[in-house]
Formats: structure tokens, sequence, C-alpha cells
């Protein structure tokens, strides 16, 4: 076994890439990725403001999105310029002060505000569709309030009158609403996995390429596979560690659970990524093959994680396919360790949902027994050409 | 070899080649079909709600029956207590709550305010505005009828009523993409994603399997190579592109706002910008394996930096200018703004010509990097 073990190291040594894959690219990655997300809350949107009244009322409706953070009103002076605008893509809203605003207010009639948004960029409409109403309905209360108290309504009773019910909204387990905290996790893991993919596809591709399949034959089938998957997994635990230590301890997101599960967690997550990547590297036995073959798998991951959109949401095919990717069985218990604070005794159960991968053993079995063909033309050609 | 034997001798070195043939074509196919499967409902409904009523009035009640006709919730069950409300979420059987206090009907009717809570399962974004869309505008419609009750019993008329219930109409409408689904959010940026990393894997591994070896590609001069790969590549592309953009786009229902001569004169320098890119980046590896694992890895960097996903204003100025170089990210945009947007084409322009400005610069690496590499290569022949 020591000396299965060495014989990765060597190999490891011995390429760049790989070496490259398992030190500093993925640390670039998770930090350029969290970059990405790094504002967290959205702040500061333009919108498209056009006041077509032009009186007090209208322009202190304008003044109360100055006020809400989220969004940063940006004045037009006609429809048609901020509709230019709204099609570039350079405000994500228009908002319509009507001709006549305050007249109508006055003279007890219904003016209309027009609100546009774009639902082209769907998570930026939906918020803003959502602010800018609450700004608009904060921005008309004085003037509801005027209102009754001229019609002799008390001043005490004046805001009950004006809103009976009264609303407390909570978000449970992502109290401020952080996108940090909602879509860096499930991104990163979708990387993580890629990168183990990669990883473990490498290493296995190597014995294609130099040829040193009847090494591996010759030391014993399992012993290389388990002295990959001992040598391979806590490497590409490290990086689960980096990434887990970067949001949850360095930039102090919110855990409810322990670090701890969701490394064991992970643990398994990757073994279930070797099992897949075992069974394809053994169905086409050829490098590039397999990495194109890999990467059709598990490059959609994120979007069957179901964080996005929800699982229950999915068709029954998406439901099926979802089962196929490891990261949807680690998130589950990723969320439920970070937003329940769910133990390891809680957490067995979910990690007992990847049984279904050993039943890869079976074809890995079958297709490994084959053994190899003689090894491609062009793989030699290559190989004589590195040498 | 005249130019049309090297283009039909670049087709066939393409389709020869199984492994390009599963990326380009495979790939193509099957991502069209795999990447908006989890979407294809669109729209978030009836998220399950658990409700804690501690006043068991009919005004309870009713909210509860109101709160379950709104399309985005459907209330599972009525629990007595938090706690065990919590359990629920806990386990996923339940992604939110409504707490109805004690004496919420009374209250109300007496004329003092209440308090109703919402809570919403925030590790779910959509799912948690839906909850919360749902909830909030059943606890304002219930609001709405003891108003009308109340104001309607002080004797005033009801049109009045009507007047002073609702001060302005708030119009809030979704514009391009109106039916709000997530496909069509989805599809317009993720296909031309895929058409540009395709495209680049396909140069790449073409190229990384050639350098080393014998063949036609050493017969010509490079640059009768680069323009003869970058036609091979394009027909494909068009045929590939025209699935994507033409048949796709209409399968899941995106908005297409651009006539045909537009969309194709954008997609021309894209495609273009695209191949000439891939083979100058084909000239880094000669391992067929690594191309592919290359651009894995920037793939998901280049979605969330084009700007439909999360929006630009938020990301670093730095990473923002850094996305410049890669074709697909003002490619993405000024499809999104001309075909999903209907911009007009003069507001495109900045971006189209910046494609036409990544098509000469990339040609010129391109051309570098290849005449490096046969050069290099050809001195290794030379040699041994």
């Amino acid at each position: 076994m020591i000396k299965a073990l060495k014989r990765e190291l060597a190999a490891l040594l011995d390429d760049p890439w790989q070496l490259a894959l398992i030190s500093y690219i993925p640390l670039i990655s998770i930090i350029a990725l969290w970059l990405l997300f790094s504002a967290g809350l959205p702040r500061q949107l333009p919108v498209a403001v056009v006041d077509l009244d032009n009186s007090q009322t209208s322009r202190a409706l304008a003044r109360q999105l100055q006020a809400n953070p989220v969004t940063k009103p940006i004045s037009y002076t006609g429809i048609p310029s901020a509709e230019a605008a709204m099609k570039q893509g350079e405000v994500y809203a228009l908002l319509v002060l009507p001709y006549g605003l305050k007249r109508d207010l006055l003279t007890a009639k219904t003016p209309i505000i027009d609100i546009r948004y774009n639902s082209q960029f769907l998570l930026v409409g939906k918020l803003l569709s959502s602010q800018l109403q609450l700004s608009m309905a904060d921005g008309l209360k004085p003037l509801g309030e005027l209102k009754l108290l001229a019609a002799g309504v008390p001043m005490q009773r004046v805001a009950v009158n004006l809103s009976p019910v009264n609303s407390q909204t909570t978000a449970l387990f992502n109290s401020n609403t952080n996108y940090v905290g909602f879509l860096v996790p499930p991104v990163l893991i979708a990387l993580l996995q890629l990168v183990a993919m990669m990883v473990f596809a490498n290493s296995l591709n190597r014995e294609l390429r130099w040829n040193t399949t009847k090494q591996w034959y010759a030391l014993g089938l399992w012993k290389v596979v388990a002295a990959k998957v001992l040598f391979y997994t806590p490497l590409v635990l490290l990086h689960g560690g980096f990434m887990l230590a970067l949001i949850y301890l360095y930039l102090g997101l919110p855990i409810a659970g322990s670090i701890a599960v969701l490394l064991i967690a992970q643990t398994l997550m990757f073994l279930a990524v070797w099992l897949m990547v075992l069974t394809i590297f053994f169905a086409l036995k050829d490098s590039a093959r397999v990495i194109s073959f890999c990467t059709a798998m598990f490059a959609p991951a994120f979007a069957f994680m179901g964080v996005t959109f929800p699982v229950h949401e999915m068709p029954v095919l998406a439901q099926w396919w979802r089962v196929i990717m490891p990261t949807s069985h680690y998130i589950e218990t990723h969320i439920a360790v970070v937003s329940y604070g769910q133990g390891l005794i809680a957490s067995l159960p979910q990690m007992a949902s990847y049984w279904g991968f050993l039943l890869l053993l079976i074809p890995i079995t079958i297709l490994a027994k084959k053994g190899f063909a003689e090894t491609e033309d062009t793989e030699l050609i290559t190989l004589a050409k590195e040498q | 070899m005249s130019f049309l034997q090297l283009i039909w001798a670049e087709i066939k070195a393409v389709l020869a080649d199984k492994t390009i043939v599963i990326t380009v074509f495979g790939g193509v196919l099957f991502y069209s079909i795999l990447y908006p499967l989890p979407y294809l409902n669109q729209v978030p409904t009836e998220q399950q709600v658990v409700v804690i009523d501690h006043d068991h009035s009919s005004l309870s009640r009713q909210l509860i029956r109101d709160a379950n006709a709104s399309p985005k919730i459907e209330v599972i069950a009525l629990l007595g207590s938090i706690d065990e409300a919590k359990r629920w979420i806990e386990t996923g059987r339940a992604h939110g709550l409504l707490v109805i206090p004690a004496n919420f009907r009374r209250d109300l009717l007496l004329g003092t305010g209440v308090t109703l809570s919402y809570g919403g399962d925030a590790s779910y974004f959509l799912i948690y505005s839906a909850v919360v869309e749902g909830l909030i505008s059943a606890g304002l419609d219930v609001g709405k009828d003891i108003q009308r009750l109340g104001l309607l019993a002080k004797g005033n008329n009801a049109s009045a009523v009507q007047q002073s219930l609702n001060v302005v109409k708030l119009n809030s409408i979704p514009a391009f993409n109106p039916s709000l689904g997530y496909t069509p959010y989805v599809v317009p940026g993720l296909f031309l994603l895929i058409l540009h990393q395709t495209l680049l894997i396909g140069t790449g591994i073409l190229g990384a399997s050639q350098w080393k070896r014998q063949g036609y590609w050493r017969d010509v001069s490079p640059l009768k190579l680069i323009c003869g790969r970058m036609a091979a590549f394009m027909l494909i592309y068009t045929l590939l592109s025209s699935y994507y953009v033409g048949y796709c786009y209409y399968w899941y229902d995106v908005s297409l706002q651009a006539s045909l001569g537009q969309v194709g004169l954008l997609m021309l320098p894209f495609l273009l910008a695209t191949s000439a890119a891939g083979i100058a980046f084909s000239s880094l590896f000669t391992r067929r394996d690594l191309p592919t694992q290359v651009l894995l890895l920037v793939s998901m960097p280049i979605l969330f930096v084009s700007g439909f996903v999360w929006p630009l204003a938020l990301i670093p100025d730095v990473v923002v200018a850094i996305s410049q170089v890669v074709p697909a990210v003002p490619a993405i945009m000024a499809m999104l703004e001309l075909n999903q947007m209907g911009a007009s084409w003069q507001s495109i322009m900045p971006q189209w010509l910046q494609l036409w400005a990544m098509v000469a610069i990339y040609f010129g690496l391109a051309y570098w990097g290849v005449s490096k590499r046969l050069k290099a290569d050809s001195l290794i022949n030379g040699s041994s």
C-alpha cells in the first residue's frame, strides 16, 4: 500500500497541471466566485424615474426612492428615453409619475402610478418591483394621514386607521437575506465537485497516457484505486475545508451547526464522485473522452441543487437526474447543518442517501475485469513526443 | 491543397474525432435538454405553509382561507406552537409560517392595530419570496375588508369608501419576460455560453491533438490553416446556432424581438471571434484532455459576470473589466438587449464593434500561436 501511495505522489509531482489543480486553481476560483457575489445585498440599483407631474407631491415620491437603499433613481425627462435606457439594461426598472397626479389626489380621483420592471433579469426585477411598491406606499402615507386628519380622525387613531393589519416578516435562517449566504455556498460546492472530478479523472487518465495500466494491474487493481482514494480525498477535502472556513469563519456568515459534520458529508460526496468517475473511466478508457463525458455530467450540477429553483417544482425527470448528482445529496445536509443546526446523528439518514452510488461498484468491477485494450495510436505518439 | 479542400479536411478531422463529436454535437444537443430541465415548470407555486392560529375566530379562519386561495401558497397544517412549526420547516415539510395573534378579531373590530407575523425559509430565495408575497397579500386583503366594514358602518357611501381605500393605484408590470418564467430568464444567455464554450473546446482539442503530429495542417501556411479552420467551424456552428437561437429559443418561450437579419449580424462576429479565440487558445495545449478542464473551470465565472444572473452594478469593476476579453460577455448582453428586450440596433453597436475588434485581435493571436507551434514542432521532427 505504501508503494502504491508513493507511486501516486510521484505521479502528482510529475504533472504540473494536476499540481495546479490541487493547489492554487481551486483557491483562485473560490476567491473569484466569492468576489463576484461579494456585494451580498443588492444596493443602489438604477431605476428610471419619469416625473410628468412636476408637483410637490410627485417630487416627494421621487425622493422616497432616494431614501430606499436598494434603488438609485435616475431622472429622465420623457418616457421614450427612459424606455431606451431600460432596453439597454442601463436601468432595471421604470417608474412613471403621471401628469395630474397631485390634482387627481386632491380631487379624489384615483391616479395610476406605472411601474415597469425588467423581468428578463428576474432576480433584480422581482426585488425592484417589491421595493418600488414599498417606497410608493410609504411615500403616499403622509397624504393618507392628512386626509384622515382633515376628516376629523383623532391623531392617535390615524396610524391604525390607515393600516389596521401590520405585518412583521421574518426571514428564517438567513436573517438579512444576504445573497452571499444563499448563492455562494452552492456555487462553490458545484465548483468543488468539478475540481474533485478533474483531479480524480486526471489521476486515472495518467495511467492511460503513460501506458502504465499493466503496472497498475500488477500492483493490484483495487489497491491502486484505494491508494488514489486515500491520496486525493484528503487533498480535495482541504479545499472543501478552505471554502467552509472562508465563508463561515473568515466572512462570519451565520452557521448553526458544526463544520465537522459538513466535512464528513463532503467526504461522502467525494467518495460518490470517485465512484462515478471510475465508472465512466472504465467504460470509456480514453483520457479526453472521459473528461468530456464527466464534464457533461457534472457541469449543470448547480441548476439541479434546488437552491435557486425549488426541487418539488422540478419535473420528475429533473428530480431523477438530481439523484445522480452527489452535490444535490450534499447540499441538503449543508443547508440543514448551516441553517437548522442539524447535528451528526440527525444528518446520518441524509448521508445514507448516497448508498445508491455503491451500486456503481458492479459495473466498475465488470468493466475493470475486461482490462485495457492496446493503448491507442494517438496516445502512443503523444507519449513518444513527450519523452 | 485548395481552400475548399482544406475546409473539407477540417470538417473530416472534426467528425473523425470522437471526443470532439461528443463535446460539440453531443454537448450542444444534451445541454439543450438538460440545462432548462429543472426550470420547465417556470414559476414556483403552492409553497407549503403552516399556520399557528391563536385566535380561532371567524376572521382568523377567513384569513387562512384567503391565504390558501393565493396561488403562491398552500396551507398544509394548523399547528399549536412556533416550535412545532420550526420543526416542520427544518424537516422540509413546510417552507413558511403564519402566526395569527390571540384577540386578532376583537382588536381589529375595536380599532386597535394588530400585527401578523410571517416567516419564510430564506435558505431558498424563490420559495421565500413566493411565501412572503402570498402571505402579505392575504394579510392586506383582510385589513382592507376590516377598513371597508368600519367605514361603511360609519355611514360613508360605498364609492367613497372604495376611493379612500385605494388612494393611488400602483400598476406594477413585468417588462420583457411577461410570464416571469425561469426558462426565458435563463435560456438566452446560457445557450450562448454553451455555444461559446463548446466551440472553444472543439477547436482546443483539435489543435492540441494535431500540433505534435504530421498531417494536412503542415502542408498549408498558418494563415490559410486558421482561415480554413474558422470557415469549417463557422459552418458547423451556423447549424448549431440556428438550432439554439432559432428552434430552442422558440421552444422555451423566450421572447424574440429582433429580426432574423439582426440576430444573424450579431452572431457573425460572435462566432468568428470565438473560433479565432479557440484557435489561439488551442496553441497553448498539446494534451487533448486539458482544454475541456480549463474551460470548465471558467464557465461559471463567465456566466455570472455576463450580467443577467447577478447585476453588473454589484460586481467589482476590476472583475467586469477583465471579463470584457471573453467574447461571450458582450455577445450575451447584446443578444439580451436586441432580441429579448427589443433595443434598437444602434444601441448594441458598442458591443458589436467590440466583438469585431476581438475577431481582429484573436485572429492575430491565433496566427502568432499557430505559426510558433508548427515551427517549434517541425524543428523537433527535423532533429529526431
